[in-house]
């Protein structure tokens, strides 16, 4: 591959890519109200570690459609029950190894498809949903990563990986770790006069151009997997020049003023998580992106709960101690997770319905429970995508959980064939 | 047919294991593929080494093959359903290839073998094999596909160019700029199952480019305020008393005015009660109260006219009884603190409640960043227990934690100096204290804290005995260590010579890049838009030295300088250039670029010579830097990150304190220094009759005689459980969960680490053994149930024998002969460790276990030496490295086996002076 060629054809696709704000963003939203009949869809996908307790999570598969019983895991979400499916029997057919959690929960992938290597990963549904819906906001996509930043990731569950989120080439996407970093992403303005941070950003182009040179000198006589490793470094840069891009495109369109107060540094466990629900609601509201992932904390998580269990240990539970605090983990993951459905409801849009009715949001784990990683538990909420919601479906056992992510990505617009190993979209949940 | 001629070969190979030529006439290369431990092999893991054998032409690589008498298995339970009249599910197993050599044919495998392990497979109605044979099948299945996606993604001795890790990019920073850089921001390292220096897995994003040029910015501004700084050095002194006493002082007062303002309030309450409106109800909530009167005042309010303890300064009924009632455990304590003569000249450190339970020592925030040091002058009182007699140092902020714990030894007519060395960095620690060990600094709250409390005051009303005391403390700097000193001299130089325009940007630029870029010139194009970006900043009116730093940060973000780089054409290997050399051996040992001593030998080519190498491993060995290479490189290879996993119960095992802990981990990598520092064989870890410890760890091991933090050799009796891993601490509580041992963890990790039988990882979608819901089972029970089922037996029959062997330990690491924890039933708290290795001999105890394993020393070696190519190469181990693993370990054991011996071994070999 000649960088330089496929350097400057990157730049022209981005640049073409890359429409002005919304008008709405500039403040025009009386005027703008009547013609976005279409309200821009979002997706969220909030995943957690080490999976759920298989005996009080799942409903019970003789109770399917419309009427069944929410079990004591998921009770707390009762008061949303119109407004969210339970599905079952959806699986990575490729994950076979409990210790690499949420590495392919979103892509799928065959961690073994490249002979001569160990680790092979593709392209993460929310990163295929940012080439629609990641357009027309500052921000195509934000990642976030939850816990402690000095625990290793696959102590937490989750496996190898910076965030759920892989790019395009298979390769991970940091996440921001804590909900000041989010905070400050979204909404603290440089503090740098406009035509200073023009010069700025000019600059910045010379700067990535510069270490370009670099990389290209180095790429000289360098092996295939030298180059696939250097390739990473390519990728980083034209992603920043991307951002850059963008960020001239958004140069002079202030950042939105914050609709909630800064949080404070350090908060962990269930305060990081109800913050960072708090944000991404803010995030939408201010149409600063349409896309999050949410990589939640572990360990943190079930600390904050004053569970006195390790994580990891809580997760190979056995009735008793153990069961009871990984029971207490799923009811406190899913009672924050009705308040964020609470808010996505409470947000009005300006044809008056609500975030919630434009917002598809997935929920769930790649692991079952203890080392399994069939029926991978699985709830899909809000009528981003226009799937069937307030059911219980139970899908053939086997079925790819990609089929799902086939099945939202089409559902709010995206025209992909096929993602990861999916054979196709999910019936079953096609309202 | 064919499967009988395999059979027919297979039996050759395993009087090739049972000759007594010694374990390196063995063929070595051949132990790879999962012999069970200790045994003839099984025909199922000699199958792959006949490939090899056969194979010993060809390129060496390994293909996984199914064991043609599996064959037998398919035909028995499967074909009727998959065969050539019906083809369930469109898969056919009468005419499957045994074979397993793509990835295609992996991943069908793959999901045969998922399908039995998960019960799917056969189908209920159908007839079910005996669970003998069906874990047999599993056995040689989850074997053949362990070594299948080995064989597919060997990289055929390739390494891939790697990125510096964190540790490698700190000490980087150090040895260019001299600086100590918190590089924590930067995403962690590693996978689970390499090490951080392997290349394919040190990942690159957007994001951590733009911490590179953070952080290369935050050195390069700490760097050269620091180079040209004139270093003075400062000091400053606290008396402990002068924190101690005032508090202590305060507290006492704090106390007598609650104790008044709760008499006149109680008595108010109780002038209340007498009033005839009140009278009865009184009586009745005294009644209801009389276990504990103090509880009758909670009811204030119901009595009419009783006045509020918020007019006697309390917030609430609640917190006045709870202040009042902390009276017994403060007052008495405090008085008897002040009454002390030496309370006067400094500080006994306190346990519990009163504020002496610290000493702190702050630094002055205007002081700059640097290395220095903290003392102290402590004692051990006459009173104190042994045990008791330490000092934790920790930080203070952002949290408390525990940075480093000393035995006290001075007496109170003789103190003792301590001297602490710490970094202190910009915007990070300032402040630090001292306390008895373990008592403050615990994840839990007070921990141990409370139960040394509560011993002490049962006895006297007051609290237990003070252990240690405190004169002073004090700190000093910042000290410049030679080597810095060196750096930021040539640095300082380097500065004035550009201030004085002696040599212009792109000059300066150039001389920095060779450092950066360990010897290697930086190319003029990219050159040239570093002295562009210079030149932009001091025409927008930037002071040149403020200028540079831009160029410079970038070049510390730039590819580079971030990875290891060796060119070459693909498929050719090449000799790496002299320069390339002295970067891998520089980056193995020492964690960080290699010196200017290594650089001159590179520059010179007598790198290249086998004598002049050999000097540079003894010397990169003996210097202190060594550290970088033996710390990381022991708690990754023997997996020692999952002592961090879990918090041990402080209840349950109040000895193996936070402090004890980390001296038992120490333990592990101390031992290892030792043996590679003196020639030690590699052995010892198995077995020895001599432990590596310092007085902490002595003390908790019941060894007598040993005082002081350095880690030392000391004799052990012979019938000593201690001496090599399986002895240690640190080992032992790993295989527990904090409360309970895990033989299972702890056999598992026998033959993964000790005797290089790895069993597969844990096969995913195991059915639960849910009929065993609400039954309370001992632990040799639930896991005797392992047995049952052929999907678990597959490997427990493995591990289970020997993770019970070691049950004489308890969690924490502690020798014992009955099971004492609460919950176990009286008639089975006796272990039994007695057991035997899967088709392999059996022992009658932990000590017998002990010598079959280290009977095996070329086992673990084997191990050692795949994980040291692993880390030193930065790649993974694969078949093809037989050759690699086989010259190594000839080399070693020619030297018993000596640990230095095998990374000498390992530096000699061709691959490790190849691309």
């Amino acid at each position: 591959m000649n960088p330089q060629l496929s350097r400057r054809h990157f730049l022209r696709a981005a640049g073409s890519a890359i429409a002005l704000p919304a008008l709405e963003s500039l403040g025009f939203r009386a005027f703008a109200a009547d013609k976005v009949a279409a309200r821009p869809k979002r997706m969220i996908f909030l995943g957690f570690g080490f999976g759920v307790t298989q005996e009080t999570w799942f409903p019970d598969t003789a109770q399917v459609g419309t009427d069944y019983k929410l079990p004591e895991g998921l009770a707390p979400l009762e008061r949303h029950r119109k407004d969210f499916t339970v599905i079952q029997g959806l699986s990575n057919k490729y994950s076979q190894d409990a210790h690499w959690g949420s590495t392919f929960w979103l892509t799928g992938a065959n961690r073994f498809a490249e002979p001569g290597q160990s680790f092979h990963n593709t392209i993460s549904a929310d990163q295929v949903a940012v080439s629609k819906l990641g357009r027309e906001t500052r921000f195509g996509s934000i990642q976030l990563n939850g816990g402690e930043p000095d625990l290793v990731a696959h102590h937490q569950g989750h496996g190898p990986g910076l965030s759920l989120a892989w790019d395009a080439g298979g390769k991970p996407v940091a996440g921001l770790n804590s909900p000041a970093a989010l905070f400050h992403r979204l909404f603290s303005e440089e503090p740098m006069p406009l035509a200073q941070r023009q010069a700025l950003l000019a600059q910045e182009k010379s700067v990535l151009d510069a270490v370009l040179s670099d990389a290209k000198q180095l790429q000289r006589g360098l092996t295939k997997s030298d180059n696939d490793k250097l390739n990473e470094y390519f990728q980083s840069i034209r992603e920043l020049e991307t951002r850059i891009a963008r960020d001239e495109a958004w140069l002079g369109v202030a950042k939105p003023k914050a609709p909630l107060n800064e949080p404070p540094e350090n908060m962990r466990g269930k305060e990081e998580v109800k913050l960072m629900y708090d944000l991404m609601v803010a995030a939408f509201q201010t149409d600063s992106t349409r896309v999050f992932t949410y990589r939640q904390p572990s360990e943190a998580f079930v600390k904050s709960l004053g569970v006195k269990v390790g994580v990891h240990d809580m997760s190979h539970y056995a009735p008793g101690e153990r069961m009871e605090a990984s029971q207490a983990r799923d009811r406190a993951q899913s009672e924050l997770f009705a308040g964020l459905l609470d808010r996505l409801k409470g947000v009005r849009e300006p044809d008056g319905s609500s975030l919630l009715d434009h917002t598809c949001i997935a929920y769930g784990s790649n692991l079952r429970t203890v080392h399994t990683l069939d029926n991978c538990p699985t709830v899909i909420a809000g009528g981003g995508a226009g799937v069937k919601l307030g059911h219980h479906i139970v899908a053939p056992k086997g079925t790819p959980l990609c089929n799902l992510w086939l099945t939202l990505l089409r559902g709010v617009g995206v025209g992909a064939e096929r993602h990861g190993d999916s054979t196709g979209v999910l019936k079953e949940v096609v309202a | 047919m064919a499967a009988l001629g395999l059979q027919k070969q297979k039996m050759t190979v395993p009087t090739r294991f049972r000759s007594p030529a010694g374990p390196l006439r063995m063929p070595l290369s051949l132990l790879i593929c999962g012999a069970a431990v200790l045994q003839p092999l099984t025909p199922a893991a000699a199958e792959p080494l006949k490939k090899a054998e056969l194979k010993a032409e060809a390129p060496p690589t390994a293909t996984a093959e199914l064991p043609g008498r599996h064959k037998a298995f398919l035909e028995k339970h499967c074909v009727e359903c998959h065969g050539a009249e019906k083809q369930k599910g469109k898969l056919r197993l009468d005419d499957i290839s045994l074979t397993v050599d793509t990835p295609g044919k992996a991943d069908r495998w793959a999901k045969i073998l998922n399908s039995i392990n998960s019960g799917e497979m056969p189908p209920e109605e159908a007839k079910q094999p005996d669970q003998g044979a069906k874990a047999d099948f599993l056995d040689a299945l989850s074997q053949t596909m362990v070594t299948a996606r080995k064989a597919l993604s060997d990289q055929g001795g390739n390494i891939t160019m790697r990125r510096l890790n964190r540790r490698e990019y700190q000490n980087t920073l150090r040895e260019l700029l001299g600086v100590e850089m918190n590089v924590g921001t930067l995403p962690a390292d590693g996978s689970p199952d390499t090490f951080d220096t392997v290349g394919s897995a040190l990942f690159m994003s957007p994001d951590q480019f733009l911490m590179y040029r953070q952080l290369g910015r935050k050195a390069l501004d700490q760097g050269f305020e620091a180079a040209v700084a004139k270093p003075e050095v400062r000091k400053a002194r606290y008396e402990a008393e002068a924190e101690t006493r005032p508090m202590v002082e305060r507290s006492l007062a704090e106390f007598v005015s609650i104790r008044k303002r709760y008499t006149k309030w109680t008595k108010a309450v109780d002038e209340a009660a007498k009033l005839p409106e009140n009278q009865q109800l009184a009586a009745e909530l005294r009644e209801k109260n009389k276990d504990k009167a103090e509880k009758f005042y909670l009811e204030w309010e119901k009595l009419k006219g009783a006045p509020s303890p918020k007019e006697f300064g309390f917030p609430d009924a609640v917190d006045a009884n709870m202040m009042n009632g902390r009276w017994e455990q403060y007052v008495p304590q405090g008085a008897d603190y002040m009454a002390r003569p030496k309370s006067k000249t400094g500080t006994f450190l306190g346990v519990a409640h009163l504020n002496h339970r610290w000493v702190s020592v702050p630094v002055p925030k205007q002081w700059p960043a640097g290395e220095y040091r903290v003392r102290a002058m402590v004692a051990a009182t006459e009173e104190g227990p042994a045990d008791r007699r330490f000092v934790d140092f920790l930080s203070d902020y952002p949290s408390s934690q525990v940075l480093s714990t000393h035995q006290v030894t001075g007496t109170m007519e003789q103190p003792q100096l301590l001297e602490i060395p710490v970094f202190i960095d910009a915007d990070g620690n300032n402040r630090f204290k001292f306390a008895e060990k373990a008592i403050m600094g615990n994840p839990d709250g007070v921990g141990p804290a409370a139960q040394v409390f509560v011993a002490g005051f049962q006895e006297n009303r007051i609290g237990p005995e003070y252990a240690v005391w405190i004169d002073w403390v004090e700190v000093e700097g910042p000290f410049v260590s030679p080597r810095v000193s060196k750096t930021r001299a040539d640095l300082r130089a380097r500065i004035e010579s550009f201030e004085r325009k002696e040599c212009d940007a792109r000059e300066f630029l150039t001389q920095f890049a060779v450092r950066a870029l360990r010897g290697r010139v930086v190319a003029p194009e990219f050159l040239d838009k570093l002295c562009a970006l210079y030149e932009a900043r001091v025409k927008a009116g930037e002071k040149p030295l403020e200028a540079v730093k831009n160029p410079l940060s970038l070049l510390l973000a730039s590819p580079s300088f971030l990875y290891v780089a060796e060119p070459a054409d693909d498929g050719k290997r090449r000799a790496l250039t002299s320069l390339e050399l002295a970067s891998r051996l520089s980056f193995f040992l020492w964690s960080s670029p290699p010196d200017e001593e290594l650089l001159k030998l590179a520059a010179s080519g007598e790198l290249q010579k086998p004598e002049v190498l050999a000097q540079q491993v003894e010397r990169h060995l003996a210097d202190a830097r060594s550290d970088r290479f033996i710390k990381p490189f022991v708690l990754q290879w023997l997996g020692l990150s999952r002592l961090d996993f879990f918090q041990f119960s402080t209840k349950l095992y109040p000895k193996f304190d936070l402090p004890t802990k980390a001296a038992a981990k120490d333990e592990v990598i101390e031992t290892f220094s030792h043996l590679l520092k003196t020639r030690g064989s590699l052995a010892s870890l198995l077995k020895s009759d001599f432990v590596y410890v310092n007085g902490l760890l002595a003390g908790y091991y019941d060894i007598p005689g040993v005082t002081g933090d350095e880690f030392r050799k000391v004799a052990l009796p012979p019938d000593s459980p201690r001496g090599g891993l399986l002895g240690m601490a640190a080992i032992l509580a790993m295989g527990s969960n904090g409360e309970q041992t895990s033989p299972v963890e702890r056999g598992a990790w026998v033959l993964r680490k000790l005797l290089h039988d790895p069993p597969p990882p844990a096969p995913a979608n195991v059915p639960q053994l849910n009929r065993l819901a609400n039954k309370q089972l001992t632990t040799r029970e639930r896991i005797a149930l392992h047995q049952e089922d052929a999907q678990c037996a597959q490997c427990h029959r493995k591990i289970d024998p020997v993770g019970f062997g070691l049950e004489n330990f308890d969690a924490v690491g502690k020798w014992r002969t009955v099971d004492q924890r609460p919950g176990v039933p009286p008639d089975n708290r006796e272990i039994k460790p007695e057991g035997a290795f899967f088709k392999g001999p059996a022992f009658r105890n932990y000590y017998e276990l002990r010598d079959l394993v280290a009977a095996k020393p070329e086992r673990f070696a084997r191990g050692f030496t795949e994980a040291l190519v692993e880390f030193g190469l930065g790649r993974p181990f694969g078949f093809s490295d037989e050759a690699l693993a086989e010259e190594i370990l000839s080399q070693a054991a020619r030297k018993d086996f000596q640990v230095a011996e095998f990374i000498h071994a390992l530096v000699a070999t061709k691959a490790f002076h190849s691309k």
